[in-house]
């Protein structure tokens, strides 16, 4: 009874077609598990709920907007501060635990994703990358290259510490021409 | 003047990007095993190589490729991703590689011009 419900659940939210990154979406594990001699690889995609819906709809011809760049810029200051903040209300007295860290990267991210899209800053795509780790002396190395327009599109990172955890927080911000 | 993109090549082909990185990540790192020096080097390897390959796909996207190294030492490492894009055009493929001293995991975002 209770394999009913959660599949009725699952077809509720695949119809609202929630972007919410906490939905119950379903990532594909691609298992290409190929044993390379000592290395393993998986590969994973999201599948967004909205995706099905929106593949019967032909994609939206936009028309020229004959303008050659962004009206507005993106505020990467306000942006740094808005990740300041919510980084260290979220995470100030936190302890690490894997499924607490789980909840909470999803959350902030569409914490973020909310407040920067409040700010209204008009043909521009968002995406918000949060990670979480433990501190337990380990080496890590974080390195984003991006293909884009400079004059236009930017990002803005920002990163807290306290004694059992890091964050690191990145927005990218991409003008839709 | 007649618009000469079909809607197949303005769409974000997970499997294309996926072979891509695979074989960025196994050329740059491949059999290695975890040195503090030569980390830097190595994400910054993968990552160009996977522009320059995605670049020769010649198709009219903006891309943002991350790349995170870490060291095997039993820490937990949380990762999330939340975007404000057009689902019919824009996708994302996340590849987590693994070998015995450390994980490597990069991200493409792919966002319609």
């Amino acid at each position: 009874m209770s394999d009913l419900a959660k599949e009725k659940v699952a077809r509720l939210l695949k119809k609202r077609g929630s972007v919410s990154s906490l939905g119950s979406h379903d990532v594909r594990n691609k298992n290409l598990l190929l044993k390379n001699k000592d290395s393993i690889s998986t590969v994973s995609y999201m599948d967004d709920p909205g995706h099905h819906d929106d593949v019967s709809r032909p994609a939206v011809q936009m028309e020229n907007t004959y303008q050659l760049g962004p009206k507005k810029r993106f505020p990467v200051q306000t942006v740094k501060e808005i990740l300041k903040d919510v980084l260290s209300s979220y995470l100030l007295e936190v302890k690490y635990e894997a499924e607490l860290c789980r909840q909470m990267t999803k959350t902030i991210s569409e914490v973020v994703k909310a407040r920067v899209k409040d700010m209204m800053i008009p043909r521009y795509k968002i995406i918000v990358v949060i990670s979480i780790g433990q501190l337990t002396g380990q080496n890590m190395h974080v390195g984003s290259r991006c293909l884009w327009d400079a004059t236009s599109d930017t990002f803005c990172s920002n990163s807290f510490k306290n004694s059992s955890l890091f964050a690191i927080a990145n927005v990218y911000a991409v003008y839709f021409e | 003047m007649e618009d000469y993109q079909t809607g197949e090549e303005t769409a974000f082909v997970v499997d294309e990007v996926s072979t891509i990185v695979k074989e960025a990540v196994e050329g740059a790192i491949g059999e290695n095993s975890y040195q503090q020096s030569r980390v830097k080097q190595w994400t910054n390897n993968v990552v160009e190589q996977c522009l320059s390959q995605l670049n020769k796909l010649g198709k009219p996207f903006k891309y943002i490729v991350t790349c995170i190294i870490m060291q095997k030492n039993g820490a937990g490492l949380q990762t999330a991703c939340s975007c404000f894009w057009d689902n019919t055009t824009d996708g994302s493929c996340t590849v987590r590689w693994e070998n015995k001293s450390m994980y490597c995991i990069v991200s493409v975002f792919g966002l319609a011009i």
